[in-house]
């Protein structure tokens, strides 16, 4: 698999704020990138200087070798971006939207008509291509935010956070319209907030901390890396919460998760057995690791967990 | 190529002037009543009401009725206000509300474009309306009611074109720094009214030196609302054509300029 997109050594700041510290990507053609982080991670920041909507500070973005800030007239070209809030032109019909947004790119598609036409039945959107974008559903006007962005026949694709307020049916829709783009070729970069969604539709994964990736690869392989293969959870009523804190810095590193009346304590087989010993007067169930539990450690610990 | 030059050219620029366009013939039932309406109230309420009590005036020797030396002020005020309102407001919603920037920010259209293409179409908005202002002037002068050269009123939007491209981007300027559209009221009233109040466009200004004349020289709508006047009046065009060039590309390089730097930094600091 060929390389369509690699970033190297990217940094941006906003002010003093480093946003993204050092970032390194690769995309391959046919392949998706699922960029997870929790809120602030630098996820749409590192989304933004892929697809050239702001400048890094410093590293390298190539898309099939060559530079974009060196051919960015060109290379935008090759990209498709659907952006996490709604950029619908929405004094326009859906199908004035698909043929507006076609000419902002070059060289112009030769057939405009017949593209336009494949994608509204591709995207289930002819019977309301007459109609604004603000009569349809949350479901279909994010349908249409992804036509919109493949109307020009891009190369790789950015979908930031692309299911984020749909409901469970929407969200399906669109995992769909994401496998069949992927099977046609494109190479997708994904940002979201949803583990199962990341599963699902990603190839591989980089999760993001303060700017900083913290761990790369599937997602099995990320839990068991950073996590550890279990979850411990027990009933704040059972446990003391200084013993139980103490205990965890001292043997994982990592401070427990409070989510809602639980503590949540992710362990390696060997944790388990220790926690086992020490906490045997505790009433707790263990599960496998998810991505959910990564966040928490991502938001409530005050530094990376690079060493887990 | 001068850089201005080549990105007023460029596809991208004519591709977002054209979505504006687009949007505009689609509501143009709506957006062609103020332009329709305003200059008939004008005309009405300080042309024939005030008119009445004001009487003859003298202007470069000539007795002139009010409402003839007030209709050519009417199209210099909507060549200038028209621009500037629309990038203040107009542009910010485009900017903020329907965040169709950001849209086009994902495309290969780039922010310099995007701002040429609101400046361009502002102006090109004043010209559709000053046209539309002419119609009504040309309509009344018909009726008798304003005597003017009534074979000018055709050349009259086309030449305040400068006039609206300088005033829209001064618009962008604000649009660019206002934390929300409330505070749009500041450059309305504190910059937007006081130009047109010193530019002759509704009554005249006796000011020959000091501080008032120096602002009304450097104000491209006075020169704009003399020249309107004296092709509308009969007096052959004067200095002020060759005050009303250098002050109006002069006004735009700079607000232009400004225009730019102020969008970049607030739409892609973020």
């Amino acid at each position: 698999m060929s390389e369509i997109l690699v970033a190297r050594g990217l940094i941006k700041s906003f002010g003093d704020k480093r946003v993204v510290d050092g970032l390194d990507l690769d995309l391959g053609t046919g392949s998706v990138l699922g960029l997870l982080g929790p809120n602030g991670a630098g996820k749409t920041t590192t989304l933004r200087m892929l697809y050239g909507f702001v400048e890094p500070d410093a590293g390298d973005i190539r898309y099939d070798g060559q530079l974009l800030r060196a051919h960015r007239d060109e290379l935008k070209g090759w990209i498709g971006v659907c952006t996490q809030h709604d950029t619908l032109d929405h004094d326009f019909s859906v199908e004035q939207n698909l043929r507006v947004y076609a000419s902002y790119f070059r060289p112009k598609l030769a057939d405009l008509d017949r593209r336009v036409a494949e994608l509204l039945d591709a995207f289930g959107l002819r019977e309301f291509a007459k109609q604004p974008p603000r009569q349809l559903s949350g479901g279909f006007q994010r349908r249409l935010m992804i036509a919109r962005s493949i109307v020009h026949q891009p190369r790789v694709l950015f979908l930031d956070e692309p299911t984020t307020g749909l409901d469970p049916a929407a969200r399906v829709d669109v995992w769909r319209l994401v496998a069949q783009l992927r099977a046609q070729g494109m190479a997708i970069v994904l940002t979201t907030h949803y583990m199962d969604e990341a599963e699902r539709l990603s190839d591989a994964i980089t999760v993001l901390a303060r700017g900083k990736a913290v761990a790369r690869g599937t997602p099995r392989e990320i839990l068991g890396e950073v996590l550890g293969e279990h979850v411990a959870v027990l009933d704040v009523a059972d446990v003391d919460e200084v013993a139980l804190r103490a205990w965890a810095q001292a043997r994982t590193g990592n401070q427990p998760a409070r989510v809602l009346e639980e503590w949540q304590i992710p362990l390696s087989a060997s944790q388990l057995a220790a926690f086992s010993e020490t906490f045997a007067h505790c009433r707790f169930t263990v599960r496998q690791p998810t991505l959910d539990d990564l966040f928490l450690r991502l938001a409530v610990e005050p530094t990376a967990p690079e060493a887990a | 190529m001068n850089p201005y030059l080549r990105d007023l050219a460029d596809w991208r620029t004519r591709a977002v002037f054209l979505r504006n366009a687009q949007v505009y013939l689609r509501n143009w039932r709506t957006a062609f009543l103020p332009p329709a309406l305003e200059p008939v109230v004008s005309l009405l309420a300080f042309g024939i009401g005030l008119g009445a009590y004001v009487g003859a005036m003298k202007w470069h020797g000539q007795s002139v009725d009010y409402i003839s030396y007030m209709a050519p002020g009417l199209v210099a005020q909507t060549v200038f206000a028209t621009p500037f309102f629309e990038t203040l407001y107009s542009s910010y919603v485009r900017m903020f509300y329907q965040k169709t920037w950001d849209g086009l920010l994902a495309t290969q259209v780039e922010l310099r474009h995007i701002v040429w293409a609101e400046i361009t179409w502002a102006s090109a908005r004043g010209v559709l309306n000053a046209t539309v202002v002419c119609a009504v002037l040309a309509t009344a002068n018909a009726l008798g009611i304003v005597h003017v050269h009534a074979a000018w009123l055709v050349a009259l939007p086309l030449i305040g074109f400068f006039v609206g491209w300088c005033f829209a981007a001064f618009g962008l300027c604000f649009t660019a720094i206002v934390p929300s559209i409330d505070h749009m009221n500041f450059p309305v009233f504190l910059v937007g009214v006081p130009l047109g109040l010193i530019s002759n466009t509704y009554f005249p200004i006796d000011a020959h030196q000091g501080w008032l004349a120096a602002a009304m020289h450097a104000n491209p709508i006075y020169h704009l609302a003399e020249l309107y006047r004296s092709m509308l009046l009969g007096n052959a065009p004067d200095a002020h054509v060759w005050w009303l060039l250098g002050t109006s590309v002069g006004w735009l390089l700079v607000f232009a300029t400004a225009a730019q730097a102020l969008v970049q930094r607030r739409v892609l600091a973020q």
